[in-house]
């Protein structure tokens, strides 16, 4: 898809351009298409078109570095990626520490009666720790 | 991480993207290593050493206060 842009010094820099443009176009149109299906009416179609453009938007991140020789993503996006996800994961993993355990306790002892929106929230984050420390595990093992 | 990358890649005539384009990474990336923004992976410093047919340490050196670490 992007190999025939890399025949001159320059033209790496510009597949690389296209490569995010399109990616963010398709995630572009993937999000209006599902708003625009809210605001319509038309959520079925909205859902539609955003689980395509998802689904086409990831499988290109994850395909065209394979199918090309241009370095569309390096070792140092990759490195920025996993501090960005480090960052993320500390800093929910802080918040997570000092506020879940005590929603708990203050929830078991009947002081307080967490609102469901604070529920999900709280077994989402503990669904996302979970899953790291599976993540992690198979990482470390490989 | 200090590095004479800029000399030695200005010195053999190349552009930062005809030198990523030759080690098989972004120019943004060499742009970083030469900015002292981003250290590079073993195997791309290797890369490097290749390219300018030097040893990686003739490129890359610790600075002085990386000893203190």
């Amino acid at each position: 898809m992007f190999d025939g842009l890399a025949l001159e010094p320059d033209e790496p820099g510009q597949a690389r351009r296209v490569y995010y443009r399109v990616v963010y176009a398709i995630l572009a149109i993937a999000i209006v298409g599902l708003l625009a299906g809210l605001v319509t009416g038309r959520e079925v179609l909205g859902t539609i078109i955003y689980c395509g453009g998802a689904w086409i938007g990831s499988g290109i991140t994850f395909l065209a570095p394979k199918l090309t020789d241009v370095p569309l993503q390096d070792e140092r996006d990759t490195e920025l990626y996993n501090r960005a996800s480090g960052l993320t994961l500390g800093v929910l993993f802080v918040l997570g520490l000092s506020v879940i355990p005590a929603i708990y306790v203050l929830e078991a002892a009947g002081r307080i009666e967490p609102p469901p929106e604070v529920t999900g929230a709280i077994l989402l984050a503990s669904g996302l720790f979970l899953l790291w420390g599976v993540a992690y595990g198979i990482v470390k093992r490989r | 991480m200090e590095n004479d990358l800029p000399r030695r890649r200005e010195a053999a005539g190349l552009s930062q993207g005809e030198l990523a384009e030759a080690v098989g990474v972004t120019r943004q990336t060499i742009n970083a290593i030469e900015r002292d923004r981003y250290d590079p992976s073993l195997d791309l410093a290797f890369k490097l050493a290749a390219h300018f047919e030097c040893h990686i340490e003739d490129i890359f050196q610790p600075e002085e206060n990386d000893d203190e670490t």
